[in-house]
């Protein structure tokens, strides 16, 4: 398990950590979420030292984290980048004995790694003679080579492709199910809520929402109500002047409501706009939990 | 894992890496061609062959008279003799300039505008070497005791602790050991400079980073670099010093036992330091076109202790012997000094002391300056932010 407890960091004037806590277990796979500079990215970089927090600390089974069990950590950062002029199966090797491997485990895994990619026949190429896409897939593998109990990645999914994105995710889940701790950043929400359970939200170098994504949405005190007619109406977003509306067009208005607000009168009022073949009543997702939390 | 290995498979990388790239290969080639024809054409233009010396002999040859000749000249010329039955034909071959010196039956070296004295000079020696031979053969005494004639028997022996040898010619070939490290520095210094930077620019520092302490990248990559080339000069050098017998016209510096390892120790302490330095000067900057500028302070420096290296090959000064105290001018002013038989082993010791803490000093204050570099982003860095910024 790795547990993030209490980091402090300032740069100068800027706090990037005000006492951020967290735990990821293993086979968890955690969304790692917060606007831009809240933190993330210094949060990521101090469980591998490339930053040393001001107070706190981070322990990864309950112990320090020593050079050696970071060894069994894989790391995606968010600048991406590899050896361009290496050539491709070499450059796996050698990140895997960087981790640890002996030479000939190195060579072994990143045989299978590039096997499993499709690039077998890539394997003398120099990573610069990929294209885009398969660069990416290399970087992957290269966090992945030595089989990493802890994998952390930093937006993992941007400059992806569709495609990209996809394997991506079932990489992670699979990682998880194997039983690595996983954590990765993300702007992208609606993925997030397709493939975790868990999220932590930061703001401001603290965590401001913790727990899972389901339990997060229930516990907001905002409930969101959809409504659609089988006709447009061009007075609808004047409709229920009493509650806020967060978009309406075509015939659908959609409303944030206080958690408390009784129904039947929406529910009756709604019925005198028109048909209605739509009339929902949800928590917010994600994305709204987010925006809740990070606004206030 | 010992934090050796993580360094030497930086260095590992980092070597195979420039070995096997075409551009390397190519610089090698092209500068093993440039010293092969440097040695090998002169060699095939110069004349090296002894001069000749055509000497004329009326009447009967002494013995061994030719060779004798040749002992006298110190073995610069060819003899070739030639004989003539009277005096007059000998003195008109002198004069058409067939021969160049003659001698007769009746005790004359015949000689004529054109005959230099170093070849009058040795037909007289060689002459008189032979007669001394002949009488004191018909005396009884040995060859061997001639020369104790001429000396009484004595021979002077010194008292005086034995030299090591020539100090002039010594400190020469420290000199020329500087002038090599002098020129190793400036090449692989920028090598090591921008492959400081490789990290960076390709944004796989971060990755490295995870694995290892930025000192150990830092430490591996002079390592890689460093022992590439130096593996580089000595190949080079190899080959240079096969050739050069081909051409008589070059002496090799030739140095005693002790001044040569000192030379040795010297270039790879001062290969060290340097390149660690240039090491430290790329951790300033994430981008090759600052290089130069980061690398500007440490060109100076060699620079000067290439300056007065130079100016003291001709003996002690007061300025010689501050700078072979500091690190950064020690590599190049020390080994002229131990050379010229000048230091004394405190100083030595003293020096060398200073040159290795400093050494690894830089490379710790490299790797947390390098770290902290790459956490500020791009763009050049103060390094005392950089160095404040990170303390791994």
């Amino acid at each position: 398990m790795l547990e993030i407890d209490r980091l402090h960091k300032t740069y100068g004037d800027v706090v990037a950590l005000d006492g951020c806590s967290f735990n990821v277990a293993r086979g968890q796979l955690l969304g790692f979420l917060g606007p831009n500079g809240s933190g993330k990215t210094t949060t990521m970089r101090s469980v591998f030292s490339l930053v040393r927090p001001d107070s706190g600390t981070v322990r990864w089974n309950g112990g320090d984290i020593t050079p050696e069990t970071r060894l069994r950590f894989g790391y995606m950062p968010e600048q991406r980048g590899l050896y361009p002029r290496m050539k491709v199966a070499a450059q796996l090797a050698y990140f895997g004995r960087l981790h640890g491997m002996s030479k000939s485990e190195a060579v072994a895994a990143a045989g299978d790694w590039l096997e499993r990619l499709g690039l077998a026949d890539r394997a003398d190429s120099r990573l610069e003679q990929l294209s885009h896409g398969n660069q990416q897939r290399i970087q992957l593998a290269a966090a992945l080579i030595h089989d990493p109990d802890l994998l952390i990645l930093d937006e993992p999914f941007s400059g992806l492709d569709p495609l990209g994105v996809e394997d991506m995710m079932a990489v992670l889940v699979e990682r998880a199910e194997r039983g690595a701790a996983v954590v990765f950043s993300s702007h992208q929400l609606d993925l997030v809520e397709d493939l975790c359970e868990d999220v932590v939200i930061i703001a401001a170098g603290k965590v401001v929402l913790a727990g899972p994504i389901r339990e997060l949405r229930a516990r907001s005190t905002h409930r969101y109500l959809d409504l659609e007619l089988a006709t447009d109406r061009a007075d609808l977003h004047r409709a229920f002047p009493e509650y806020e509306v967060v978009s309406s067009d075509d015939g659908r208005l959609r409303l944030r409501l206080d958690d408390d607000t009784p129904l039947e009168p929406l529910i009756h009022s709604a019925a005198q706009l028109g048909r209605v073949r739509q009339f929902s009543y949800t928590p917010p997702n994600l994305s709204e939990v987010f925006r809740e939390v990070v606004e206030q | 894992m010992s934090p050796w290995r993580s360094i030497l498979l930086v260095a590992a990388r980092d070597f195979r890496e420039r070995v096997t790239s075409r551009a390397f290969q190519l610089s090698t080639g092209i500068t093993i061609l440039f010293v092969v024809a440097l040695i090998v054409v002169p060699a095939i233009f110069v004349d090296d062959d002894l001069p000749e010396w055509e000497i004329g002999v009326v009447g009967t040859e002494p013995d061994g008279f030719a060779t004798a000749v040749a002992a006298a000249s110190g073995n610069a010329a060819v003899i070739n003799t030639v004989g003539f039955s009277t005096r007059t034909e000998a003195e008109a071959a002198l004069e058409s300039n067939d021969i160049d010196i003659a001698i007769d039956d009746a005790g004359k070296i015949l000689i004529d505008n054109d005959t230099s004295d170093q070849m009058q000079a040795a037909v007289l020696t060689a002459v008189a070497t032979i007669e001394i031979a002949a009488r004191a053969d018909e005396l009884g005494i040995e060859v061997t005791e001639i020369a104790d004639l001429f000396t009484g028997g004595y021979e002077v022996e010194s008292v005086a602790p034995v030299d090591e040898g020539d100090n002039d010619e010594n400190r020469v070939f420290a000199f020329f050991v500087t002038v090599v490290l002098f020129m190793s520095i400036v090449t692989y210094g920028s090598w090591i400079l921008i492959g400081v930077i490789e990290e960076k620019t390709n944004r796989v520092v971060e990755v490295v980073l995870g694995t290892l302490r930025p000192h150990q990248l830092l430490a591996g990559k002079v390592l890689g670099i460093g022992v590439l080339g130096i593996a580089q000069v000595l190949a080079i050098g190899i080959i240079a010093m096969s050739l050069l017998p081909i051409q008589d016209a070059f002496d090799i510096p030739s140095a005693a036992g002790s001044v040569l390892a000192w030379a040795f120790v010297w270039y790879i302490l001062g290969f060290g330091f340097y390149a660690v330095a240039y090491a430290a000067a790329g951790s300033l900057v994430s981008r090759q076109e600052e290089a130069q500028n980061a690398a500007f302070p440490l060109t100076m420096m060699l620079m000067a202790a290439y300056f007065i290296a130079s100016f003291s090959i001709t003996g002690e000064n007061p300025v010689l012997r501050v700078a072979s105290l500091l690190p950064m001018f020690a590599p190049m002013t020390m080994p002229l000094r131990i050379a010229g038989g000048d230091a004394v082993p405190v100083e030595i010791g003293v020096s060398l002391l200073l040159m290795i803490a400093t050494t690894y000093a830089l490379i710790r204050f490299a790797g947390r300056v390098y770290a902290g570099g790459l956490l500020q982003g791009a763009g050049r860095v103060k390094w005392r932010e950089a160095f404040r910024a990170s303390d791994t």
